[in-house]
């Protein structure tokens, strides 16, 4: 196979040759361009998430979306894309000169993703090929357009609020999808899974629609009614589980079936449009023994997805519902740990073979740890070098051309005019203003406390003390990861907060807390190394510095999957420990050129020598915790130096 | 009524589904502004934005000034308009904050999102109840005043206690059974339905159940003074207060306020103590000293049998 690149004649799109081209859509690109026609037809709906799809094919997917908003035969505007290095500045506003009678005007305008609310002609698409690279701007740009009813924007002079008629095309790994905030997921209405996705030539792909599909596309449809019989369906569907935050999963599925009947040309919503709204974003449906549906319409003739047995059905969604919501972990004595396969299989992992996803909400089967606050910005310390990228706090007289703050130079130049005596509105270069931009904390400070191994007769302050003090010099952010906490929220799992600074009052309360029994150390190290990778991931060179300080006596006795589902069943042995182990060698592989890593050694005997094991996975040092004197007469304890 | 400002489309606020005490709350702050605002936390999806705008157009007829979570200081303090100054004109461009002192609210959508640069001036305005700026050729200094409306979903981090204590109430939404929650998606689907018609029955019964709710609230706001607070009442309000202890004395003064407001809107004389019982966990819960620094804003059973028996004794 040659390694050219074939362009189709016809749509013009480029294809990777890796991948024989499809003359004729199959099931899953049916589905694919059918979702796409219901985003472009209703708002609500206008954000689509593709989970597993090949990096190759972002770009001709959002062609075709684009195509679809624009009209067969008009020429599509590019589609905006949004990635790491986003920011508000770029998002919200665009600063547009224009010549004018007077000579050259400039003003502040609307910017990409809002250019086009509350004017006619297509909507713009943003594209985000991966939703875990986007930057905090753009995924709080995310949050406050996807589906939205209403967009405020005050941004440098510019004051907007309408209805946001821009869609949007994500696109994430489904095994990444628990690392996300759900509040930006949830938004997203259409979802499905794209693994294993092969596109025809684009015109192919079109013309396997009815042809009303895609003039609804562009001039929209009545909204058809949804019967009660329908949202009972809907509910069948999503399953019974009232605990699940908010109603947007069952309104998304509603709307997709409405959306569908509409194309369909019915003006009546029914159980049977639910059931191809399911099949279309690959959520199960149970098929009923029921006679065959007569004069069914192209909507609902989808086929169903494919299946991969125990984690559909009830179980998989007994658990979605359980998402994010469920402040009450359900263990019952006796009950397995998994009722099913965990969720590791789902999705694609790098070079390996698409696997197909169970369903269209990965996040819930998620057993990866999401990040912190993903949406805040990082905090902010002004010992740090000016980042490029951080929020917009202030303005200052430019040193050159970068990052220059357009109102703040026009309003400089306005107060000299007059005294220029010239005929038109003139900036000279002494006007020229640059925006101050907040850096990202220098140094960051992450503790794990296994309030476990402390004991009655230690302070571990005294230990601790080096550390806090570093990161109060250097002004450090802190992460506070707490294990084996009494009466914590859930005792399986580890707590942990951020802090501005270890001055934040509730560091301190974090040294001093009780001890309760369980010791999900595994869960902690994990926490440690989410933070730790968000932080490197996120402020890029400016964090210069980060330690990692484990106090523990490495004793876990959860493990990791157990944290994970909450659920506990049969003996534990070791595995609370292997697993910590593991967590901690993930943390080995960070930049160790930034990254300290110190366990302070609690000495509790016996298995003395756990947390020197676990130092040794960690890639890090050990230092003595517990003094001599602290230490018990039967050999308790010990010194460091092995 | 400016329903669809542009194209904007918001459920009215009568046929806003269940959350009873998020729409109380918002109802006794607008009787008595002096409550300060509210803050509503619960999960995504639980229609907290849709009641503070629905709320605003059904109270103001307009959508409420909203400060999204990245405004730039220019537009949060005020500035001049730049087309003019381009004209050579100089015309001030009043911020949002001096517009949220006209309208009596500003309503921050995702308030736990909100970049720190902005917090720490909010922070400085409610506090002091003055806007000073002193900067790009501006030089004023105004007395403002304003009740903080917020929405926020913990899931996605806390709020400074300094700011959360600028919140007169709390409430959180309420987990909804199957019942409400069909409702609540009938609801939303059959406005949208409606919307599309060009005379549609539902909404004009909509509109003329907003128009009650406001003649409602408007009676209430004029026999807010007749209200009578008895001594008791305020003496029963400072000791629910040191039972939880609350941080602080704006927890007593809201509640007492929000008992008044309570009172008016039921057309009682004087404030009884159930009309306290009712408000305590509004104006109490996010000033706890576990929920101060981030804990919890669950107002539990724990919470309710440390006050109880003060009012099995009245």
């Amino acid at each position: 196979m040659s390694g050219t690149v074939p362009t189709d004649p016809e749509s013009g799109s480029r294809t990777s040759a890796v991948g024989a081209v499809p003359e004729e859509p199959d099931d899953l690109a049916t589905r694919l361009v059918r979702a796409l026609v219901c985003a472009a037809v209703d708002p609500a709906l206008g954000g689509v998430l593709l989970f597993d799809l090949e990096p190759r094919l972002i770009d001709p997917v959002a062609r075709l979306f684009a195509g679809i908003l624009t009209g067969a035969g008009q020429p599509a505007d590019h589609p905006l894309v949004l990635g790491a290095t986003s920011r508000d500045e770029d998002l919200w506003t665009r600063p547009r000169l224009r010549q004018g009678p007077d000579g050259m005007a400039f003003r502040i305008e609307p910017g990409p993703l809002i250019r086009a609310d509350g004017r006619p002609g297509a909507p713009p698409l943003a594209v985000v090929p991966d939703l875990t690279r986007l930057s905090v701007a753009g995924m709080r740009a995310a949050v406050q357009l996807v589906g939205a009813d209403l967009v405020v924007v005050e941004h440098t002079g510019l004051s907007h609020a309408a209805r946001p008629r821009t869609r949007w095309l994500a696109a994430c790994r489904s095994s990444d999808a628990g690392r996300l905030s759900p509040h930006l997921l949830d938004r997203f209405a259409v979802r499905l899974s794209a693994a294993g996705l092969r596109l025809p030539p684009d015109g192919r792909l079109l013309g396997a629609l009815p042809p009303a599909w895609l003039t609804a596309a562009t001039q929209g449809v009545p909204v058809a009614t949804v019967t009660d019989d329908a949202l009972e369906r809907v509910r069948e569907l999503l399953g019974r589980d009232t605990s699940a935050p908010g109603i947007r999963r069952e309104l998304a599925l509603a709307r997709l079936a409405r959306t569908l009947a509409a194309l369909d040309g019915e003006r009546t919503a029914t159980a049977r449009h639910c059931d191809a709204a399911a099949r279309l974003i690959g959520l199960a449906v149970a098929e009923p023994a029921q006679p065959a549906e007569t004069a069914v319409g192209p909507a609902t003739a989808l086929p169903s997805p494919p299946r991969r047995g125990p984690l559909q059905g009830d179980a998989h969604r007994d658990r979605g519902g359980r998402a994010g919501g469920d402040p009450q972990p359900r263990r019952e004595p006796g009950e397995r740990l998994l009722e099913t396969e965990p969720a590791e299989g789902i999705g694609t992992s790098p070079g390996g073979a698409p696997e197909t996803l169970a369903g269209p909400f990965p996040e819930d089967e998620a057993d990866v740890l999401r990040d912190f606050a993903p949406l805040r910005s990082p905090w902010q310390h002004t010992a740090g070098p000016a980042a490029a990228r951080g929020v917009v706090i202030g303005t200052r007289r430019a040193r050159d051309l970068r990052d220059l703050a357009y109102v703040r130079t026009v309003r400089e130049a306005a107060v000299h005019q007059r005294l220029r005596r010239t005929e038109r509105f003139t900036i000279s270069p002494v006007d020229l203003h640059s925006h101050v931009r907040a850096s990202a904390p220098e140094r960051l400070l992450v503790l794990v406390l296994d309030h476990t191994c402390r004991g009655g007769d230690w302070d571990w302050q005294d230990a601790l003390t080096p550390f806090l003090q570093w990161a109060y010099t250097g002004r450090a952010a802190t992460q506070v990861v707490e294990v084996g906490v009494a009466e914590p929220a859930d005792e399986l799992r580890a707590e942990s907060f951020a802090a501005r600074s270890v001055l934040d009052p509730r560091v301190l309360a974090a040294l001093y807390r009780p001890a309760g029994r369980a010791t999900p150390l595994a869960h902690g190290i994990e926490q440690a190394a989410q933070a730790l990778r968000r932080a490197f991931r996120q402020q890029g060179n400016a964090l210069a510095e980060a330690w990692l300080v484990v106090v523990t006596d490495g004793r876990g006795n959860v493990p990791l999957r157990v944290s994970h589902t909450g659920r506990v069943s049969g003996p534990v042995a070791a595995e609370g420990v292997e697993d910590a182990f593991k967590a901690a060698a993930r943390i080995s592989a960070m930049d160790r050129t930034r990254l300290h890593v110190t366990v302070v050694d609690a000495a509790r005997e016996p298995y003395g020598d756990l947390p020197f094991a676990l130092a040794d996975r960690l890639g890090g040092s050990v230092v003595e915790g517990r003094a001599a004197r602290g230490r018990g007469p039967n050999g308790e304890g010990g010194t460091v130096e092995r | 009524m400016n329903r669809t400002t542009g194209d904007v489309r918001i459920l009215p606020y009568s046929r806003v589904v269940e959350q009873d005490e998020l729409k109380l709350a918002l109802e006794l702050n607008h009787v008595v502004p002096r409550i300060g605002g509210v803050l509503m936390a619960g999960a995504r999806g639980t229609a907290k934005s849709t009641l503070v705008r629905a709320f605003a157009l059904m109270a103001h007829a307009e959508l409420p000034v909203t400060l999204p979570i990245n405004a730039t200081d220019d537009r949060v303090l005020g500035g001049w308009e730049l087309d003019a100054l381009i004209r050579g004109e100089a015309r001030p461009q009043p911020g949002l904050l001096q517009e949220a002192d006209e309208k009596g609210l500003l309503y921050i959508d995702e308030v736990n999102l909100l970049d720190d640069h902005l917090v720490n001036i909010i922070l400085d305005v409610v506090s002091t109840g003055v806007l000073s700026v002193q900067r790009e050729g501006l030089a004023t200094a105004q007395h403002l005043s304003f009740g903080l409306v917020g929405t926020m979903n913990p899931e996605e981090g806390g709020l400074r206690p300094q700011l959360l204590d600028r919140f007169g109430l709390m409430v959180t939404t309420a987990q909804l059974d199957v019942g409400a929650r069909h409702r609540m998606i009938r609801t939303v689907l059959d406005f949208e339905e409606e919307l599309g018609r060009e005379h549609s029955d539902w909404l004009a019964a909509a509109d003329r159940d907003d128009a009650a709710n406001r003649s409602r609230l408007d009676t209430a706001r004029r026999r807010v003074p007749q209200t009578q607070v008895p001594d008791g009442i305020v003496r029963l309000c400072a000791e629910a207060a040191e039972r939880v202890d609350a941080v602080g004395q704006r927890g007593e003064i809201v509640a007492t306020l929000a008992a008044r407001a309570l009172a008016a809107l039921e057309g009682a004389e004087q404030v009884q103590p159930e009309h306290l019982l009712r408000v305590l966990p509004m104006a109490l819960r996010h000033r706890r000293p576990e929920t101060a620094h981030g804990g919890m804003f669950d107002w539990g059973p724990d919470d309710e049998a440390r006050v109880k028996d003060l009012f099995d004794t009245v």
